[in-house]
């Protein structure tokens, strides 16, 4: 099944977490693949488990059971350390909260990942705010941005390790419908210079932007539509 | 890295001035503790040597304790023959022989006690530091009395004056003032000798004899000399050495353990402003996880930020210490037992060294377990704290 066409292959994936004395099953039996260059979205009600197979997808965590294979690689078992690796080659991550640091500026923000990659990253983090249209921006803090520019920060910091796959959980999800838009079409733009992108998101719109939409349901998926062009 | 760490603290600043303060703090108090520890050892040998006596004949009893009694100005209740000084003053090896006959009178309703030390011409050569103030001569009679510096103050008296003591029942004449010299000589009442003897009642009676040699070399001959005398035994200065400094490593082994509670403190605070940090930059370090960051990057990121609060603490310690150290001086000097004339805080590059390194390996110590914390969290467990 590992073909080099496939950016992520997931074989029956189980991911269970403690609580206590009960085991909460958040993924349960997931199989399917991720081809380069797609751009898809993960739906479903909430508690369904796409948090979590998202960061399972983000090298964030392992499976408890099955197989997940990034890049030809599978992160079945692997150490902290190997994982921090892959996470840092290979994914880049949006989050909800954008989670910028509030100390450093916007262009410092972008260029912070290089820090742990051992990178000098500041002029292609001034490159990538170029990119996302902040460039404006560069020496202000966080605080001082709109919502739908924190993001397109947080976006252009996810690039800057030049990564395989951008995930995002819930990008638009704090962000107003008109943020959200310039958010979605930044997505579509880079999904269509290659760049394979996975979408966790309650927003329709968003996700029928996208040319696959994958449904979880209790940590099954319960449907995998592929739009044919 | 150190940026991010610079920025990290900044974004608390009470906290992180609260927790350098801290750590300063410690390092000050331990570097004007150590300081004035060794400033003590050495001040007391001066003040020994000064005096350039080589031995004391004391009563029979605890030797160390009369000589130290002698030396410092305090009453002894045992004392000595008369006849004993002859004998001293007979040997070969002897230069100056100084009898002494001290008495305590007490003042309650003053607060104080009064230290009355008979003494004759010999006393001079071996109180090298003593300045007599402007028109003063040495006792002219049995009823001439010479004033400490801090006595004339206190009893108000001139050269000339009068001076009525109750408690005896005697009128004195003040013949001579002593200049303030910071001993114990400057509260101290000094009478001939043989007026002390009948004003105390100690007829025939001394209490020490101090004892310069002709040459430091004749020493063991004259001690084992000196040691037939009846009811008398000697105390060489070697000896009484060894007794302070015995008593200077208690207290340095008091100053000690404070130090060691300012440290605990110190530690404690680090301590507690990094784990608050952690805990509160929960999310935050899952992010930074999440973007490529391995558990050494934030185990480094935390060491760093409580090094850099070490680091500062450790320098404002002890550049509290060289200022204040002065104040601190004072305050110790009356709480410690016959304190040495002369500045005892001496900060010297060994003990700034040893009291920095303190504060910063302290500090760091402190430190590890927070940064150790953090570099533990899982990334996406990190990320629900939020
Ligand atoms: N670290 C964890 N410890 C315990 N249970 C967890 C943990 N993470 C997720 N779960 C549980 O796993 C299930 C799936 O969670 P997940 O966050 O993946 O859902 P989700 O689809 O992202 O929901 P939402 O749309 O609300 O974000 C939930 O029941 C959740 O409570
Ligand atoms: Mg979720």
């Amino acid at each position: 099944m590992i073909g080099t066409e496939n950016t992520a292959v997931a074989e029956a994936l189980v991911k269970e977490y403690r609580r206590g004395a009960e085991t909460v099953r958040a993924l349960d039996g997931v199989s399917f693949e991720i081809r380069h260059g797609e751009m898809l979205a993960i739906v479903g009600p909430s508690g369904a488990g796409k948090s979590t197979l998202l960061h399972l997808l983000g090298c964030m965590d392992t499976p408890t059971s099955g197989q997940l294979t990034i890049n030809g690689r599978s992160t079945s078992g692997l150490a902290d350390r190997e994982l921090t690796r892959m996470r840092r080659e290979l994914v880049g991550f949006v989050f909800q909260h954008f989670a910028l640091l509030p100390t450093l500026t916007v262009a410092e923000n972008v260029a912070l990942p290089g820090l742990f990659a051992r990178r000098r990253a500041q002029k292609h983090a001034d490159e990538l705010l170029e990119r996302v249209g902040l460039s404006h921006r560069r020496t202000h803090r966080p605080h001082e941005l709109s919502g739908g520019e924190m993001q397109r920060v947080a976006i252009a910091r996810a690039l800057i390790n030049s990564p395989k796959l951008l995930l995002a959980d819930e990008p638009t999800g704090n962000l107003d419908t008109a943020s959200g838009e310039s958010i979605l079409s930044l997505f579509r733009a880079l999904n269509s210079e290659g760049l394979t992108v996975v979408l966790v998101t309650h927003n329709e719109a968003l996700a029928k932007a996208t040319n696959r939409i994958i449904t979880l349901s209790d940590g099954k998926l319960v449907s995998d539509l592929r739009r044919s062009e | 890295m150190l940026t991010l760490a610079i920025r990290n603290l900044a974004r608390r600043r009470l906290r992180t001035l609260l927790t350098i303060s801290g750590i300063a703090a410690a390092v000050a108090v331990l570097a004007s503790l150590l300081a004035f520890g060794q400033g003590y050892r050495s001040g007391l040998n001066r003040e020994l040597n000064a005096m350039g006596i080589q031995m004391m004949l004391v009563p029979i009893g605890c030797p160390y304790d009369a000589a130290a009694r002698v030396i410092k100005g305090k009453a002894l209740d045992v004392s000595l023959p008369d006849a004993s000084l002859g004998a001293v003053r007979a040997d070969s090896a002897v230069a100056v022989a100084a009898p002494v006959l001290m008495a305590a009178i007490p003042r309650p309703t003053e607060g104080r006690t009064d230290l009355w030390v008979g003494v004759d011409r010999d006393i001079l050569p071996l109180k090298s530091w003593w300045k007599m103030k402007q028109g003063s001569t040495w006792f002219t009679g049995p009823d001439s009395v010479i004033l400490g510096a801090e006595a004339a103050a206190t009893e108000l008296r001139q050269i000339g004056d009068p001076l009525y003591s109750p408690e005896t029942g005697k009128t004195f004449r003040v013949c001579a003032i002593l200049e303030r010299s910071g001993t114990t000589d400057d509260s101290q009442f000094f009478i001939p000798i043989a007026t002390a003897q009948n004003m105390f009642d100690q007829h025939g009676r001394l209490t020490a004899v101090a004892i310069r040699l002709k040459d430091p070399s004749l020493l063991a001959g004259a001690a084992d000399r000196l040691q037939q005398t009846p009811g008398a035994q000697i105390v060489t200065m070697g000896e009484m050495m060894g007794t302070f400094l015995n008593l200077v490593e208690t207290v340095r082994t008091l100053l000690l353990a404070i130090g060691a509670i300012a440290a605990a403190i110190g530690a404690l605070t680090v301590f507690n402003t990094m784990l608050a940090s952690v805990v509160e930059r929960a999310a935050e370090l899952g992010m930074l996880r999440a973007v490529g960051a391995s558990r050494l990057d934030l185990f480094w990121l935390l060491g760093l930020e409580s090094s850099l609060l070490a680091i500062c603490g450790a320098m404002i310690g002890v550049a509290a210490a060289a200022t204040l150290g002065p104040w601190i001086e004072k305050a110790v000097r009356t709480l410690v037992p016959m304190a040495p004339q002369g500045a005892l805080l001496r900060l010297n590059p060994t003990i700034v060294g040893e009291c920095a390194a303190m504060g910063l390996a302290v500090g760091i110590a402190a430190g590890l377990f927070p940064a150790w914390q953090a570099s533990r969290m899982k990334p996406v467990e990190a990320m629900r704290a939020r």
